[in-house]
């Protein structure tokens, strides 16, 4: 198999990437970087954020708060421990009904079709709607199929009348409806059970209703409130007087699972002041001496790299 | 079979391609999450200050002096909580060596100081000392000094003063010395005397006898000389008295009563007021040149002048607009403009070192009140109120205000401090009652 590129082809598709190549560079702003979230330290998870972040098993308990572990390894929270059969088709035994013809939707489906009809007649002088409405069979006309499938739906009220007469089709729901002990085995799933173990960091045998996702959405207001939480815990503010001043000192920090520093918080800025270098310093020393730090191993993912921002009033 | 590529399908997958390059890099290249920490609440910071190790067996006992002049410095600026050393795990034998740091966080030490003694060869002092970060296990700061072995506390408060200085960011104020009034004997018959200690109530040496009435003592900018007012055998007069030599002069030879006096920034001139009949009146009189000017002359008693820092401005007490109140106007005089509009009357103005604010006492509703406001007049602040107070001095930072209390009945006034926002009210000592504070500048 040969590939003809035209050299045109070819001109046009260096071009189309130095265009769009500069675009995305020149383009792409700050814009769309977060603003600092403001979050509030109370531990309230909003409707929204239940639906995204938390997936747990209907069947949990809400005292549990820890997430169904039965096996220690790298984290794979499962939706739903109880195994899944989807890829087989359903199972066809001697008592299984036989396929229910779908015949009684099919009109209704159809219905929606009159506005055409409107359309069709524009020739015709504008009389009143109801008029068109009325001409609704016209189109259908033409569709034998959906004919014959009115004809037999306006057949069905009829044969309850007629229930007396032996039609075979109702038979096979009523047998269903009987408990045959001798067919039991015939019913049942033959199939391996799709169920796997679900994995953590530790052990625990009970499953919790709620748990996050790894993949989950930001859940930087919880882990983040828990972070503040303690670091304010070790913070000596140092005293900067009756003026406001602003002062902020930002960090770069990356913590172990264990909750530790995986290093020495990197300052993010130079202080100014001698005073501003006062207070970067003394956050740094809060930021040390309170490790290791309590946070969800489930947001572990988030929380291992993050800069944690000291900020005064201003 | 040949695969045609046409340009419309060419673009459309370079198009897809971007796209989701696109997206990949913002996930890949994701900024860490920034959460902030909001404002922390003040709390004084654990130091940790153990006995400066002895050079030689003769230095112990000034080693655990120092430790303890540090110690009370650092406690009584309210910024640091100086744990106990009975607590200290760790004891510090050789200054030299880095501290085992675990020790100190065991029991909570943010901060370390480790110092050492010795006496020389040339019978003069050495003072080393080293401030450890505990929890980044890092020297902040480390100096070493030489003086004479009587001048170890004036050691300490310098070392206070480094300590303070690196760990809060603002200039300490420990090395300063405050000139006052001591006041001794009964009510009726009460001896007053000029008298100097350090800031800390120590080493207080009396500069006169007590034969006169002296009142409002204020420092020259060099601290060794001191301008004040003395009742004498004629009308009041302004004095200057050098430390040094104990020798004394008249300021100017003005006609009636002189008094309210104060150094300019430069050290160069007095200010002060000079009675003319009922009234009072500005005047700044050159030390050099002995030429005096007239800065005021209105009909009401102008008094208690005060420089700015940068000796441009100055803001006094007048009470032209019926009570007394507070006014600023350009050190050359012209016209002035009132700051004060508070209920009650204003006094006692004195500009603060760092030029901020200007402090003063505000009497009303029966109390009298050391406060402070900006010197537009805007955010005026009580720091405290009662029976008595008066007499604001700044500390050489402008951190923290010294005054004089005075209770009534058959005791007498006490001199305090307290912090300009209002925090930390402490006495400080003294060996009698005590009034009219004035804080010097650093002496160092």
């Amino acid at each position: 198999m040969s590939v003809k590129v035209d050299k045109t082809v070819l001109a046009s598709v260096a071009l189309h990437v130095l265009v769009l190549g500069w675009a995305m560079m020149s383009f792409s702003t700050r814009a769309l970087e977060m603003a600092p979230e403001d979050s509030v330290p109370v531990d309230v998870v909003s409707p929204d954020q239940l639906a995204k972040v938390m997936a747990g098993m209907k069947s949990g308990k809400k005292e549990n708060p820890k997430p169904l572990v039965e096996k220690v390894a790298e984290a794979k929270p499962v939706d739903d421990a109880v195994g899944k059969i989807t890829e087989k088709a359903p199972v066809v035994t001697e008592t299984a009904p036989p396929p229910q013809p779908k015949v009684e939707e099919k009109p209704i489906e159809k219905k929606p079709d009159p506005p055409k009809v409107v359309e069709n007649k524009p020739k015709e002088e504008p009389k009143q709607e109801p008029k068109p409405v009325e001409k609704k069979p016209d189109p259908v006309k033409p569709d034998p199929i959906a004919e014959a499938i009115k004809k037999e739906e306006k057949k069905p009220p009829p044969k309850p009348v007629q229930a007396a007469k032996p039609p075979e089709p109702p038979k096979p729901r009523i047998v269903e409806r009987h408990f045959d002990q001798s067919q039991i085995a015939a019913l049942l799933d033959k199939r391996d059970p799709s169920r796997q173990a679900v994995t953590g960091d530790t052990l625990n045998s009970n499953a919790a209703l709620g748990l996050a996702k790894g993949a989950a959405a930001d859940n930087s207001a919880t882990w983040g409130a828990m972070f503040k939480q303690q670091v304010t815990r070790c913070w000596k503010k140092p005293y900067g007087g009756i003026e406001q001043q602003k002062s902020e000192a930002v960090f770069g920090i990356r913590l172990k699972r264990d909750g530790t520093l995986e290093g020495m918080p990197v300052p993010i800025g130079t202080p100014a002041t001698p005073y501003l270098r006062v207070y970067q310093e003394s956050a740094l020393r809060a930021i040390i001496e309170c490790q290791p730090y309590k946070l969800p191993p489930a947001f572990f993912e988030e929380w291992k790299n993050f800069e944690p921002a000291f900020t005064e009033k201003t | 079979m040949p695969l045609r590529l046409s340009r419309r399908h060419v673009l459309s997958g370079m198009a897809t391609g971007l796209l989701m390059g696109g997206h990949a890099g913002r996930a890949f290249g994701q900024a860490p999450k920034r959460i902030i920490v909001p404002e922390g609440e003040f709390t004084p910071l654990p130091i940790a200050i153990p006995n400066f190790v002895a050079g030689t067996p003769g230095d112990a006992e000034v080693g655990v002096g120092v430790s303890q002049v540090i110690t009370n410095n650092l406690k009584r600026s309210g910024l640091f909580a100086p744990i106990d050393q009975a607590a200290f795990i760790e004891r510090i034998v050789d200054s030299d060596k880095a501290p085992q740091f675990q020790s100190w966080k065991q029991i909570n030490a943010q901060a370390l100081v480790t110092g050492r003694m010795t006496r020389q060869g040339d019978g003069r002092l050495k003072a080393e000392f080293r401030l450890w970060d505990v929890n980044t296990a890092q020297q902040l700061t480390g100096q070493q000094y030489f003086t004479s072995p009587e001048y170890w506390r004036r050691i300490a408060h310098i070392i206070s003063d480094q300590i303070y200085e690196r760990l809060t960011g603002e200039k300490g104020y420990f090395d300063s010395r405050v000139v006052f009034v001591d006041e001794t004997g009964s009510k009726e018959r009460r001896v007053k005397r000029l008298a100097l200690m350090d800031q800390d109530g120590a080493n207080v040496r009396y500069l006169t006898k007590g034969s006169d009435l002296v009142l409002t003592p204020r420092f020259s900018p060099s601290t060794q000389e001191i301008t004040y007012m003395e009742f004498g055998q004629g009308d009041p007069r302004v004095y200057l008295f050098n430390i040094e030599t104990g020798q004394r002069e008249i300021v100017g030879n003005f006609p009636g009563m002189s008094f309210s006096p104060r150094f300019s920034p430069d050290g160069q001139r007095i200010i002060m007021s000079l009675q003319q009949g009922g009234n009072s009146n500005l005047f700044v009189m050159d030390l050099r040149s002995k030429s005096t000017t007239r800065l005021t002359d209105t009909p009401a008693i102008d008094t208690s002048p005060s420089y700015s820092p940068d000796g441009a401005r100055i803001c006094f007490e007048s009470d032209r607009g019926g009570k007394p109140q507070i006014y600023v106007m350009a050190a050359t005089g012209g016209g002035a403009q009132r700051i004060s509009f508070g209920e009650g009357s204003y006094s006692t103005p004195v500009w603060s070192p760092r030029g901020d604010y200007i402090a003063f006492t505000k009497q009303g509703g029966g109390q009298f009140a050391i406060g402070i406001m900006k010197t537009d007049g805007s955010g005026e602040r009580i720091l405290t109120a009662g029976y008595h107070n008066e007499g604001p001095t700044f500390a050489p930072n402008g951190r923290v205000v010294m005054f004089f209390r005075d209770p009534g009945g058959s005791g007498g006034p006490s001199l305090f401090t307290v912090d300009i926002s209002g925090r930390n009210e402490l006495r400080v000592p003294t060996p009698g009652f005590a009034s009219d504070p004035a804080w010097s500048p650093l002496l160092s």
